[in-house]
């Protein structure tokens, strides 16, 4: 088959993985150029603008929007309410007149909670009917795409951004759900209809459409399992004294979080402190905060007003397609062992 | 083939006329311990050191000299017989390489241990100021700024050479006694060390570890920082104390605002401890009065109560800026803020007790049995010797 057939094909699974047609879809490098892709256009127009973000954005959004905000551009955060979960009445009062992009993420990286993005869409294409204008709706759905159903036709927006080694795939691939058209700041050889200009990555692209393919297929199988892995979990931290899940009203089977993904606290001892114990137990878990707890790693439960001696003590646990009961037994052994000899 | 001779000024010891030879005799066994991978002769007459080596060992040897306390400079010497023609001779090479690389103007500094010789000084630097003025048009004389001296010294032979390179001075390493650093991951300790080094006392470092606190990194960054030290001490050896038993005792038993005051005599109980057992003469921290809140005369002398060997504090009266400079010179600065926690903020209380009560808070000490945890850590302690190193580790490698 030759490259050009092959990249197609991709393209073509891919978007049925999707629900879309193949012209929607735009190779990228990764989710972080699927966003910038998405937020830079905004920056092909001189006319004064606003945008509207969510306050726990992935950095990809986050960090963007500061760069955007010191080139001239308002930036207008929503913050969640305190179980992490963005409010579509909120975003859509905050959309004014110049509001040309809106960018709230499908799955939180943090917490898991799983934003409500097609009533934002909607609220938002609500709010600004009467103005003329049609902000940018868009979707970091990194942390969604082979865990919950992904279908950005039936939400309603004009962005989605997807990272391929989230699913299982290669790192360095991505992709742009793209349903609307736009103009790309960056420019060159036209490829990817001209909004991902470059050379492709075409073994990336295929292997990602693979790993879709086979993702979704696993859906429902994977859902189960995590969720029931996920009880095990909350369970588990719940019984070591003085240990809690953020956010604390997190139950078990909650439809509204990501199963694959749940953050706790041991107060009294640093994120940091846990995660080098784990690890030397062969426990690979992360932390979003260093014992030195800059403001930086803690905006997401800071937003959500969690108090700091939680959030610097915190730990993110995930979820992946190996991971059994029996890591989630050695997980809670160790952090229970580690947390009553090392807490302070 | 040897073929290269430097001249080394032996700054400060000259001036201890008593004390000289012994001095003499402690920077030679250093020099000659640092030297020992290159073939060499050092010998030394009258209060300067003469050195000769192969050339293609230059790099490493001026690395060696610039690092070794005791040594306030040294310059390649040309060496010549004692008559006026061959002096004269060798002053043209030391001008003419100095012209190369854009001197424009010059002073001739001459002197004379060696009576005899034919000239005074004054006659000797006429001789060879005319005969150079004689010889090059494009060249002036400028006695308060020039931009080369050349220094001519008749001793059993004559030795010419121009400017040198500056060496740290003080005094050789080992004259002063020995001593244990109390070295952390910050910027002070290590300036303290090189401090109390180039005043001549030979240190092995002592650093406290707070397992699972404190991360790998935070070791290794101490580890080199000592490997940067060690290229002033000529090696060093590192001690390693586990304290995480100490800290977590002091923070179970110890009142809250206590827990610094109390993790600091601990360290200096289990310093002394070390001293004793390594049989060493003082203890060297990073300490400056008043630089966190808790440094305060009244803390000092109760920490200090825990051991009886002199603390040396070299910063004490230094201003944090100063420190910095001197870190950023002997290398340390960009290693020492490298952000691996040195101590998990956990610890550390929020309003720490400023002035101890002397009596009061031995006696609350002495209750809290930390002595027999601090004893038992120290029994574990961990030693690693430390080699010289030509390149000593940089942060930039970390990064």
């Amino acid at each position: 088959m030759a490259a050009r057939d092959l990249l197609e094909t991709s393209r073509k699974d891919l978007a049925r993985v999707l629900g879309t047609t193949k012209e929607r879809i735009i190779f990228t490098s990764g989710g972080t150029e699927a966003d910038s892709i998405a937020m830079l256009s905004t920056m092909t127009s001189t006319a004064p603008r606003s945008i509207v973000i969510s306050a726990i954005e992935h950095a990809a959004i986050y960090e963007q929007a500061r760069v955007l905000k010191s080139l001239g551009t308002t930036v207008i955060m929503i913050k969640p309410d305190h179980a992490g979960f963005i409010d579509p009445a909120a975003v859509a009062a905050a959309v004014r007149p110049d509001t040309v992009l809106v960018a709230v993420m499908a799955v939180n990286n943090e917490t898991g909670a799983i934003q409500p993005i097609k009533a934002i869409a909607s609220a938002v294409r609500e709010a600004a009917a009467g103005s003329g204008r049609r902000p940018f709706v868009h979707c970091d759905a990194v942390q969604a795409l082979g865990k919950i159903p992904v279908e950005p036709e039936l939400w309603g927006v004009d962005g989605v951004a997807f990272s391929a080694h989230k699913l299982g795939g290669p790192r360095g691939c991505g992709a742009l759900f793209l349903g609307t058209s736009i103009r790309p700041l960056a420019c060159g050889g036209g490829q990817e209809s001209g909004i991902r200009p470059g050379t492709h990555n075409t073994p990336g692209a295929w292997a990602f459409a693979q790993s879709a393919i086979r993702a979704t297929q696993m859906l429902d199988t994977s859902m189960a399992t995590a969720r029931h892995l996920e009880e095990l979990l909350i369970d588990g931290v719940d019984s070591i004294p003085g240990a809690s899940v953020i956010p604390n009203s997190r139950r078990p089977g909650d439809q509204r979080y990501s199963p694959y993904i749940l953050s706790m606290a041991f107060p009294g001892l640093g994120g940091e402190t846990m995660l080098r114990l784990l690890d030397e137990a062969g426990i690979a878990v992360s932390t979003g905060a260093a014992c030195s707890g800059s403001k930086k790693e803690r905006r997401v439960f800071d937003a959500m007003g969690i108090e700091p001696s939680l959030s610097f003590a915190s730990l993110r646990v995930s979820i992946g397609r190996s991971t059994d009961d029996h890591d989630i037994f050695a997980f809670l052994e160790a952090a229970s062992a580690a947390y009553a000899r090392y807490r302070l | 083939m040897i073929d290269t001779l430097y001249l080394i000024k032996i700054g400060e010891i000259r001036l201890k006329e008593g004390n000289r030879a012994e001095f003499e005799r402690t920077l030679r066994q250093d020099l000659t311990r640092r030297l020992a991978t290159i073939e060499h002769h050092l010998s030394s007459r009258e209060g300067r050191f003469y050195l000769k080596f192969d050339s293609t060992h230059a790099e490493q040897v001026e690395f060696i000299l610039s690092r070794t306390p005791g040594i306030n400079g040294w310059a390649r010497s040309l060496r010549a017989p004692k008559d006026m023609q061959s002096i004269t001779k060798a002053a043209h090479q030391v001008l003419e390489t100095a012209m190369s690389r854009g001197a424009i103007t010059f002073k001739i500094e001459a002197r004379r241990s060696d009576k005899s010789f034919e000239l005074d000084s004054y006659g000797i630097a006429r001789t060879i100021g005319s005969s150079i003025l004689d010889t090059h048009a494009d060249i002036g004389v400028d006695v308060h700024h020039p931009d080369i001296t050349i220094f001519v010294e008749i001793r059993e032979k004559a030795y010419v050479y121009g400017d040198g390179s500056p060496g740290v001075r003080g005094l050789p390493v080992g004259s002063g006694g020995r001593g244990l650093l109390l070295l952390s991951g910050g910027i002070d300790s290590p300036v303290a060390g090189f401090r109390m080094l180039s005043r001549g006392l030979a240190l092995e470092s002592l650093y406290f570890h707070s397992h699972p606190y404190t991360s790998q990194q935070a070791w290794d960054k101490v580890r080199d920082l000592a490997l940067n030290l060690a290229t002033f001490s000529g090696g060093m050896l590192l001690h390693t104390i586990q304290f995480t038993e100490v800290q977590l005792k002091i923070k179970k038993d110890a009142p809250a605002d206590r827990s610094t005051l109390y993790l600091r005599a601990c360290m200096m109980m289990a310093a002394d401890m070390v001293a004793r057992s390594r049989v060493l003469n003082a203890i060297v921290t990073g300490e400056s009065l008043g630089q966190v809140a808790s440094q305060t005369a009244e803390n000092m002398r109760f920490t200090e109560s825990y051991t009886t060997y002199p603390v040396l504090r070299p910063l004490v009266g230094t201003d944090k800026e100063d420190t910095i400079r001197a870190a950023k010179s002997i290398g340390t600065y960009e290693l020492s803020i490298l952000p691996y926690e040195d101590c998990c903020v956990l610890f550390s209380p929020k309003h720490p007790v400023l002035k101890a009560q002397f009596n009061a808070e031995r006696e609350a000490f002495g209750l809290t049995g930390l002595t027999d945890v601090v004893t038992e850590a120290v029994r574990t302690m961990q030693t690693l010797s430390l080699p010289f190193s030509f390149t000593p580790p940089r942060a930039e490698a970390r990064r």
